[in-house]
């Protein structure tokens, strides 16, 4: 038996990702994928066209086709002047018409790349190290099937199977890229992209748990021999993982057992002999689902309830015009513009809301003064410290506190001049969320600082006052100061700031205490 | 009483839309069994929809009326493959025997909207699969001029109900002649519109590139009333085309200036029955006394329509079936404790459909397997444009509309056909290009055919351009206005 010296393995993606549109893929019915129904009871989001019930006709939701016109365009892809719906027929029951309609040989998007940013191995972008470029060969829509139940709700056990078809009929972009991954990492690395890319673009929630992001790898293994020949494991493709923990366990499963099976039964890569396996998360593999011999013959034709799809350059222009600079290229300028950690930059862009306030803050600082590099980082530290406190705590998106950059922007000026101290943020930018006042944006955000007692008091005979208390109660600590030892410093700025509740600064409270004992 | 007689009656309350209904019924009630006319009557709708229209009537005034309620108290019967949110929808099948569909096919609303009285739902051959109405779960329809013979299908109870003046009119449903070759054996005008002109939403589907709704009646005026009121986009209906609404009723009476008809070579074709050939020829020299310019046009590759027709039908038709699995609705086998998924959907399919239904899904499964795709599919649709380029010519040399045989001879008797499927598929050879194409096409009562001492009608055929059922429909009525012999019912 030949002895394997290395393996490379050799991965492509089919990645699924639910869009967010109000109404499914070919009728009005409402859409599991937007947020206003994202939590209907079983079988509640149906009609005749969901339930292909005798005589109900799809028509084409042209809102979804936008939507994946626009993702294929961000992911550099050509878009097709004539496409076509086409069935592939099998019978299941969660698939009322017993075919999917699906695009076949004229996907809506196809030939594309994408240069993922380089990172490190946890994931975190990293400024500077190589990218990886993705060819995308196609993406194209299709719809999705309803979800077969095998325990009653409440998890009671039934003998029988029972369906919702909630999810049936809603609109399905697939992205089919080339195997141009040699590892786990990259794929999740490439995952994460995808998803954060079709949020930016607002096409889909892009909840894991919620399915509405599904990968299915293609992952085989180039096998060099110590003789030298290389060999080449058969395709397979695991079905339906969402999450990145297992696509990246599943991956690394099937490398890891791909070597081991050609060792034991010497097949290789070729026609009819791609399998499909499954995924067992509790065990920790892979198992097979259907191998080619006993693959479903689709009997793809086209569709003849639906025209084609025509996309002129009139409204592919005005799709494209829509795309706002994309969260690869803005994540890399942000780390470049305002020296942000790669971590940091990652976080600013994983929401368009978010990026929208973080850049109308540094454009609303720069034209207050501050150096747009400062400015930067200032609005990248008030967004990725209290922002993003307060949105956990409610349970949204940074994008969608309600803030806005002019806002962000007149904390940042204060605290830059000195007006308020950090502990203030906090609370002003609570307050601030959602109920932003209008106008003078720095003079209201003073008015409001002042009226909640969290301006920094000014006043110098205030201090002094403050400064004379806290020698008086603190006579150790003014001798230590006075002998030479600044340490003790500390503890009287800290009296004293309990005096102010907090409204002084520090800063000029430690130079007033420093100028009384005559070592300033 | 025709379409356009029972309106004027109705709008100028001469007569109630009940008391017409209550006519109807009554002969219905009379025929329909004998002749196997229907797979349900609807008697109590039937005379609630009558009497609202005629309370809506009692609210309007009279240009109001005329004008939203242009089929005041018509009568009429509706193919069984058309959903209708009242009643059953069975498409003749015990598939769907009992099916209540909670939607009406957008043709039938806009029927009733307009003020139409459904009577019942007729028989035809199940899921509208044969030529002969003999398919039917619930038994055959009868020729009312010969009960031994067949109507033709699958429109079979829709003719028949017509003929056997049971109602004013029908609707029925066109994939490769099923309203064309049975109004010819029964003696009534049947319209296949244009591709697109009529919304399918609502029609249980046969074969979805072919299939269309039309109207029979007693006259082209009578099918142009229905048409006006069935036809225009429907948002449900993706293949519905968006044209601006026609009047073809209002110009029925316009005599084609400089009629140009081409009759085809292969109309003429050695299949024909002497008597349908008899009977074309006169309706040749009907048109030529008419002042018709009559010229010789040739579709040379029609005989390959059959062929292509099969495989596209079939192809089409074993993908739209497939959703009679036994999980939604519709049959569901009685499944043992050791059955799976695949027997309910096997023993579902067989106890639900029929032979001929059967037949065709198989077909066409076949015609779409992975390695017969290119050979069978593929090529058939290459044949459907070379069909469809064969009447371009034709008008692009100046026909207004080609003249064909309904059918390759008279109605045939019951069981005559059934054993030999290939010799039910020729009775479409006329008819089967009109689909391939998209065009519409009407069959004319032109005259009898006298055989074995019964007279049974014989009908022709007019195919124009894609939606131009003004002119179809005018030259028609010409023809229709000359030959009077069309207008007799059946004994």
């Amino acid at each position: 038996m030949a002895t394997i010296a290395s393996v490379r393995p050799i991965i492509g993606m089919e990645v699924h990702v639910e869009l967010s549109t109000r109404t499914k893929m070919f009728t009005r019915a409402p859409s599991p994928g937007c947020a206003r129904f994202a939590d209907a009871p079983p079988n509640t989001l149906i009609d005749p066209v969901v339930l292909a019930l005798p005589g109900a006709l799809p028509v084409m939701n042209r809102e979804a086709v936008e939507m994946a016109i626009r993702v294929g365009l961000a992911l550099g892809c050509q878009v097709a002047r004539f496409s076509k719906w086409d069935r592939k027929s099998y019978f299941y029951p969660d698939l009322p018409k017993a075919y999917q309609i699906s695009q076949y040989d004229l996907p809506l998007c196809f030939d594309g790349a994408v240069d993922l940013p380089g990172c490190d191995e946890r994931g975190n972008f990293e400024p500077g190290a190589p990218g990886l470029r993705v060819g995308i060969v196609r993406a194209h829509l299709e719809e999705d099937a309803g979800k077969l139940l095998h325990e009653a709700p409440g998890g009671r056990p039934i003998d029988f199977s029972i369906v919702d078809w909630n999810r049936a009929g809603t609109p399905l972009l697939e992205v089919v890229t080339q195997p141009d991954f040699s590892s786990a990492d990259q794929c999740v690395h490439f995952a994460r992209s995808l998803r954060a890319l079709c949020r930016f673009l607002g096409v889909t929630l892009g909840v894991l748990q919620k399915g509405h992001v599904r990968f299915e790898p293609n992952i085989n293994c180039e096998l060099t021999l110590e003789d030298g020949h290389a060999v080449r494991t058969p395709v397979v493709e695991v079905k339906n993982l969402n999450s990145y923990t297992a696509l990246k366990r599943a991956i690394e499963h099937e490398v890891f057992e791909q070597p081991a099976r050609w060792l034991a039964d010497g097949r290789r890569m070729g026609p009819g002999m791609k399998s499909t396996r499954g995924w067992d998360d509790a065990r920790g593999v892979t198992f097979l689902l259907r191998s080619k011999e006993d693959a479903h013959d689709y009997r793809y034709f086209p569709d003849p309830d639906l025209p084609p799809v025509v996309v002129d350059e009139a409204w592919r222009a005005r799709l494209a015009a829509t795309i706002p600079e994309l969260p690869a290229s803005r994540m890399r300028r942000y780390a470049h513009e305002f020296a942000l950690s790669g971590k940091d930059a990652q976080a600013l862009v994983e929401d368009r809301g978010t990026c929208e306030v973080f850049e109308g803050a540094i454009d609303s600082m720069a034209s207050l003064g501050v150096e747009r590099i400062r400015a930067g980082r200032v609005a990248a530290n008030l967004i990725m410290q209290s922002a993003a406190r307060l949105a956990h705590e409610r349970g949204v998106e940074i994008g969608d506190l309600g803030l806005t950059g002019a806002g962000l922007a007149a904390l940042g000026v204060l605290r830059e001049r000195g007006r308020i101290n950090n502990q203030a943020v906090d609370p002003l930018v609570a307050l601030l969320a959602g109920s932003m006042p209008a106008g003078d944006a720095l003079g209201a955000v003073e008015a409001l600082a002042r009226t909640q007692g969290l301006l920094i008091v000014r006043d110098e005979s205030a201090i002094e006052g403050w400064v004379e208390r806290a020698i008086g109660e603190n006579p150790r600590a003014a001798e230590d100061v006075r002998a030479g030892k600044e340490a003790a410093v500390g503890r009287l700025v800290g009296a004293v700031m309990k005096l102010a509740g907090g409204q002084a600064d520090g800063k000029v409270v430690r130079e007033a205490i420093l100028r009384r004992l005559g070592s300033g | 009483m025709g379409v356009v007689e029972v309106r004027e009656a109705v709008l100028s309350r001469r007569v109630t839309a009940r008391e017409v209904a209550k006519a109807a019924l009554g002969r219905l009630a009379a025929h329909a069994d004998r002749l196997g006319l229907l797979t349900q009557p609807l008697t109590d709708r039937a005379l609630e929809q009558a009497a609202e229209v005629d309370s809506r009537l009692a609210s309007q005034s009279g240009d109001e009326a005329r004008s939203r309620l242009p089929l005041a108290g018509v009568p009429i019967v509706v193919k069984d493959n058309l959903c209708t949110s009242f009643g059953r929808t069975t498409c003749a099948s015990r598939m769907l025997e009992g099916y209540e569909s909670p939607y009406s096919a957008t043709a039938v609303a806009r029927l009733l909207e307009r003020g139409a009285v459904v009577l019942g739902k007729a028989n035809l051959d199940e899921f509208a699969m044969g030529s002969s109405g003999e398919h039917s779960a619930l038994g055959p329809t009868r020729n009312p001029w010969d009960p031994s013979r067949v109507p033709g299908g699958s429109s079979s109870g829709s003719a028949a109900a017509v003929a056997a003046r049971c109602a004013a009119a029908a609707l029925g449903s066109d994939t490769g002649g099923s309203i064309r070759q049975p109004a010819g054996h029964c003696g009534v005008v049947g319209l296949k519109p244009t591709y697109g002109r009529v919304s399918r939403y609502g029609l249980v589907a046969f074969a979805s590139s072919l299939d269309q709704v039309g109207p029979l009646a007693r006259s082209v005026e009578d099918a142009a009333a229905i048409l006006d009121a069935i036809s225009g986009v429907d948002p449900h209906d993706a293949t519905s085309a968006d044209r601006p609404h026609t009047d073809t009723l209002a110009s029925i009476g316009t005599p084609v200036e400089g009629l140009t008809l081409g009759v085809p070579r292969q109309a003429r074709g050695p299949g024909n029955h002497p008597q349908t050939a008899r009977v074309f020829e006169q309706a040749v020299e009907t048109f030529r006394g008419l002042g018709a310019r009559v010229v010789d046009v040739d579709l040379p590759t029609i005989e390959h329509a059959i062929a292509a027709y099969y495989i596209v039908a079939t192809a089409e038709a074993s993908s739209n079936l497939a959703r009679f699995d036994g999980v939604r609705y519709g049959r569901r086998a009685a499944l043992g404790p050791d059955d799976g998924l695949d027997d309910l959907y096997s023993r579902s399919r067989s106890e639900g459909f029929g032979p001929e239904v059967r037949r065709r899904i198989m077909l066409g499964t076949h015609v779409l397997s992975s390695g017969y795709y290119q050979a069978y599919y593929a090529t058939a649709l290459k044949a459907r444009r070379l069909v469809q380029r064969d009447f371009d010519r034709c008008f692009a040399a100046g026909c207004h509309a080609v003249l064909m045989p309904s059918s390759p001879g008279p109605a045939f008797r019951l069981g005559e056909k059934t054993s030999d499927p290939l010799a039910m598929y020729l009775e479409d050879v006329y008819t089967v290009g009109v689909n391939l194409a998209g065009l519409p096409g009407v069959s004319v009562p032109a005259g009898f055919a006298r055989v074995d001492g019964v007279e049974l009608p014989v009908g022709v055929q007019l195919i124009a351009r894609a939606f131009d059922e003004g002119t179809l429909l005018r030259a028609a009525r010409m023809f229709e206005l000359a030959n009077p012999a069309g207008r007799r019912a059946p004994p």
